[in-house]
């Protein structure tokens, strides 16, 4: 009897360990990603293993990784524009160096230039100087900048995505938000409509034996895997959308929009259907006997009756469309631009995800911005899901 | 004219036959109450009369029923101008999630009023036909699930009785409230009899013998006794009714 | 004028019929609306069958039986997709190994030890959320615990585990609810014969609930079938011609094959016959699942009813 008595203790403590793994996993997602994302924010600024040098006398002792990128690609010419002095910025790269100096002066192994390097720096007061470590002489010459930080604003504020850049790589994440903000809303605003119209049909209007018909269909779309709807997207809708609007390219936003609107319908018209068919009977034959017709019924008593659930359905819909990856990264494009229209290429989050990490290497500054992407998308995604739990607890 | 009159009425719910050859006929302004143990199809034959039993899934109805002559089930019928003229007040108060005047002017406006004083008179005195006015003159734009169980029943008399209806179809009115809410509900039926035909369906036997001037009792689907009130509950003739009437009844 | 004919009409219709009123345009804007919404069903049902259909009429050409039991060749221009359906079979092998148990017992846990308690309602709302959390996080985490740190490496365990998590929301869904459907009066039966909760839960309401969670287990195979962004960098080869010999190697699947040889593969151009024949194999499976969860669940349902 003991034994039996210990027994069902011990099956119970088993089934609550069970109980608890979704929770531990949602805090072991939170412990890894930020765990790896939080490097970001302690890596430099500067490429691994280089550093730049100015002018002693120049008055700017910091940059951010955006404005190295807008000097090193000659969009800021002139120190005063990030409130130095009013003087030219002349960028020398190691392979510039051959323009102030012979072969000879640098020496056959090029043992001369740390000192050249030195000496050039402190000549040219309008000088930034992109140097490998190991060429800093002890005694340089000038302002070192090698031990900058990207800043948390490099990110969340950031308008480029260009992990590849050099000297300094661009982890701004604005440009992927937006994508995603973008995609994920036309995707919303083409399946709503659809999806509610769908729910309406199934829940008030469709004959049993129809309804018997569409329902499993409709469950069917919800199991196709995405990778088959990006293929779809990307033999049929994408040459599509580039002849009817003549465009260079048809991996679009829009492209994208369309291809997650239609994965996002099985979820939209589950959730709205079946808060239709919640609303009380009774109520909807209230209506009906004061001589208000079928329609009448539907968007005076049902619609109003089910706003919250159908709210839900449209949250949950942005939801997934946001948190989808391959379709979208087989049919977007994958341009990590600030989009202006629907009919340009796009990069969302998840698809940048998805198409880098293969390359990044573990624990540069590369890995840990993808993974910091993962946080935000982590985060944006976790909102959604309690902002559902309170919609869903309201009444209207 | 008769305003009701049901003529070899045949129900089925897909295979069930749930009313077998009912005849009844209903004199303008009378009240008439349904009664019968549960599982009768006192419920069935009372949304036969608006044709709320069209909502249902696989049901059949054969013989005719005629409201003012007008044959309900003919073809080309529109159930909506139906239910405008038959009103239904159920069982559980069922009032919309909206505020107590919009629950009352919701019949007006489906039905295509938009001139707003005349809605406002209209709510005005149908709230005080049903003997609410005084309990809720003050909070027509609060929620109408602030009111209690038997206010709520009277306002969704008073919601059926906003669309001016002929007939008023009333199942079990009472049986959700409390004493003095039922006492007052059956007061409102003695009123609004001057001005309606009412079938109500009832459970409690002093309700029908106080409330309406002929009874008739339902048992399992069919028909077996209807006759003025005082006959049916002094002197039946059929022994069934005697039995059910004196609760001698399983 | 008009106006006080159509208050004469709602309010005192004296001379109008019972049955035949005046009143057209709320019927107009009935007849109206349910076209378009007839319509708009009708066009999404369109949209599933075009890609039902453009799949399986360009797949079918490509399906052989040297298609399903050759691996690729000519870089993936030529021959079949074998190792990926082993692959993929052994994900969701693996995977299922470790949600099934772990979900089922949950979801006993949540309706029978812990129904309406607050650790059930914060179960609930974690697996709701970790329902929502997108896959390509799932291949993130699975990518730096069980990959990196656990050092599991590209590996059969690693994507199975990953998939694992993935697919346990669903089934721990699936299983609560099958629990709820069960009346209390079945457990108050067997308790009153003096069995106890455990001999209860065995005997009496896991057979009951039995072809429910089945339905439920099976869907999850399904969606674990066709996932890819957690596979991306947890366990998908890119191209291996041999079959895996441990749980620590690296596998083909279905759906990473597909999408790179619509993406990245050598001639996208020469792949594409394979790629259709890919996707058909892909829809295939969903379809069976489908199938077959529906025909249990009726089947079973059936059973219950006559007994
Ligand atoms: N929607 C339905 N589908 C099938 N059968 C039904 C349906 N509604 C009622 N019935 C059956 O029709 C018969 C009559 O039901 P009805 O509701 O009219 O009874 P009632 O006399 O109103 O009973 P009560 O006094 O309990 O309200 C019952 O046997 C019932 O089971
Ligand atoms: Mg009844």
């Amino acid at each position: 009897m003991k034994v039996k008595r210990f027994l069902e203790k011990l099956v119970e403590g088993a089934l609550l360990i069970s109980g608890s793994v979704t929770s531990i996993t949602i805090l072991l997602i939170v412990l890894f990603l930020f765990k790896e994302a939080a490097g970001l924010f302690n890596s430099p600024v500067i490429e691994e293993g280089y550093v730049l040098a100015m002018n002693k006398s120049n008055p700017v002792k910091k940059l951010t990784s955006y404005q190295i990128k807008e000097i090193f690609d000659a969009e800021i010419t002139n120190w005063d524009e990030i409130g130095g002095k009013e003087e030219p910025i002349e960028v020398v790269r190691l392979s510039d160096l051959t323009k102030y100096y012979t072969e000879e002066e640098l020496g056959a192994e090029f043992e001369n230039i740390p000192a050249k390097a030195s000496e050039l720096t402190a000549k040219h007061p309008g000088i930034i100087l992109f140097l490998p470590e190991q060429y800093v002489a002890k005694n340089f010459d000038g302002t070192l900048l090698k031990h900058e930080k990207l800043q948390p604003g490099d990110f969340f504020g950031g308008n480029e995505w260009y992990p590849t850049a050099s000297p300094s790589a661009q982890y701004g994440l604005l440009p992927l938000l937006l994508g995603t903000i973008w995609v994920s809303l036309g995707a919303i605003l083409l399946s709503l409509p659809f999806g509610i119209a769908v729910a309406v049909y199934l829940a008030e209007i469709a004959k049993m034996r129809v309804r018997n018909v569409l329902k499993p269909l409709i469950e069917l779309l919800a199991g196709i895997p995405s990778v088959v709807y990006g293929f779809f997207g990307l033999v049929v809708i994408v040459p599509f959308l580039q002849q009817t609007f003549l465009l260079p390219v048809g991996e679009t936003a829009l492209a994208g929009s369309i291809v997650l609107g239609i994965m996002a319908l099985p979820t939209i018209i589950t959730v709205a259907e079946d808060a239709m068919r919640n609303v009380p009977r009774s109520t909807k034959e209230a209506s009906l006997a004061l001589g208000a017709t079928q329609w009448q019924t539907i968007y005076r008593v049902i619609i109003p009756y089910s706003k919250s659930g159908i709210t839900s359905a449209a949250v949950l819909g942005i939801g997934r469309a946001i948190g989808e990856t391959m379709a979208v990264l087989m049919v977007t494009g994958n341009a990590a631009v600030i989009p202006h229209t629907l009919l340009e290429p796009v990069r969302t989050i998840p698809a940048t995800i998805a198409a880098e990490l293969g390359e990044a290497p573990v624990g540069s500054g590369h890995y840990q911005a993808l993974f910091a992407l993962g946080c935000v998308l982590f985060l944006i995604t976790m909102i959604i899901s309690i902002s559902i739990e309170f919609i869903g607890k309201k009444k209207y | 004219m008769l305003t009701i009159d049901a003529k070899n009425v045949d129900f089925y719910y897909s295979d069930f036959h749930a009313l077998k050859n009912i005849n009844l006929e209903v004199e303008q302004n009378k009240v008439v109450a349904f009664i019968g143990p549960s599982g009768c199809g006192k419920s069935t034959f009372l949304r036969i009369l608006n044709r709320m039993n069209d909502l249902i899934d696989g049901t059949r109805l054969t013989g005719s029923v005629l409201i003012e002559g007008e044959d309900i089930y003919a073809p080309g019928v529109y159930v909506d101008e139906l239910r405008k003229k038959v009103g239904m007040v159920f069982q559980k108060p069922n009032p919309f999630p909206k505020s107590i005047f919009e629950n009352v002017a919701y019949g007006l406006r489906v039905n295509g009023i938009k001139d707003n004083t005349f809605i406002e008179e209209r709510v005005i005195e149908s709230i005080k036909s049903a003997a609410l006015w005084d309990e809720v003159k003050d909070k027509l734009k609060k929620s109408a699930f602030a009111l209690s169980g038997g206010q709520q029943q009277r306002l969704c008399i008073a919601r059926a009785l906003a669309i001016s209806p002929k007939v008023l179809l009333m199942d079990e009115p009472a049986s959700a409230l409390d004493p003095i809410s039922t006492a007052k509900i059956e007061e409102l039926i003695y009123e609004l009899k001057k001005d309606y035909t009412i079938v109500i369906v009832t459970h409690n036997m002093q309700q029908a013998s106080r409330v309406s001037d002929k009874t008739a009792y339902f048992y399992l689907g069919e028909l077996i006794e209807y006759d003025a009130t005082t006959r049916i509950f002094t002197n039946p003739k059929e022994i069934s009714t005697q039995n059910y009437i004196t609760g001698r009844f399983g | 004028m008009k106006k006080e004919k159509n208050i004469e009409n709602n309010t005192n219709s004296n001379n109008s019929s019972i049955v035949r009123g005046s009143n057209s345009s709320k019927r107009w804007s009935q007849a109206i609306a349910f076209t378009i919404f007839k319509l708009m069903s009708y066009s999404v049902v369109a949209i599933l069958i075009l890609i039902l259909g453009f799949i399986v009429s360009k797949g079918i050409g490509a399906i052989s039986w040297d298609f399903l039991t050759k691996a690729p060749e000519d870089g993936m221009t030529k021959g079949g997709i074998y190792p990926a359906i082993v692959g993929t079979l052994y994900l969701v092998l693996g995977s299922s190994l470790f949600s099934f148990p772990i979900g089922i017992m949950s979801g006993i846990y949540m309706n029978e030890y812990a129904a309406g308690s607050k650790i059930a309602t914060f179960i609930r709302i974690m697996t709701n959320n970790l329902s929502g959390v997108p896959s390509v996080v799932f291949g993130l985490f699975g990518m730096s615990l069980f990959v990196n740190t656990m050092g599991f490496g590209d590996s059969i365990l690693a994507g199975s585990l990953t998939l694992g998590l993935l697919s346990l929301p669903l089934v721990i869904r699936t299983t609560e609810e099958s629990l709820k459907a069960i009346d209390f009066s079945y457990r108050e039966g067997s308790l009153a014969l003096g069995a106890t909760k455990l001999q209860t839960i065995r005997k009496v309401v896991l057979p009951m609930a039995f072809p429910n969670i089945i339905t439920g287990l099976i869907l999850s195979i399904g969606r674990v079938s066709g996932e890819t962004a957690p596979i991306l960098f947890t366990v998908a080869a890119y191209f291996l011609p041999k079959l895996p010999t441990s749980i620590f190697d690296q596998v083909m699947a279905l759906p990473y094959h597909l999408y790179v040889i619509t993406t990245s593969g050598t001639n996208i151009e020469a792949s594409r016959e394979i790629a259709y024949g890919t996707a058909l194999v892909l829809i295939f499976i969903v379809l069976l699942v489908n199938i077959l969860s529906t025909i249990l669940r009726n089947y079973f349902s059936k059973k219950v009813k006559t007994n």
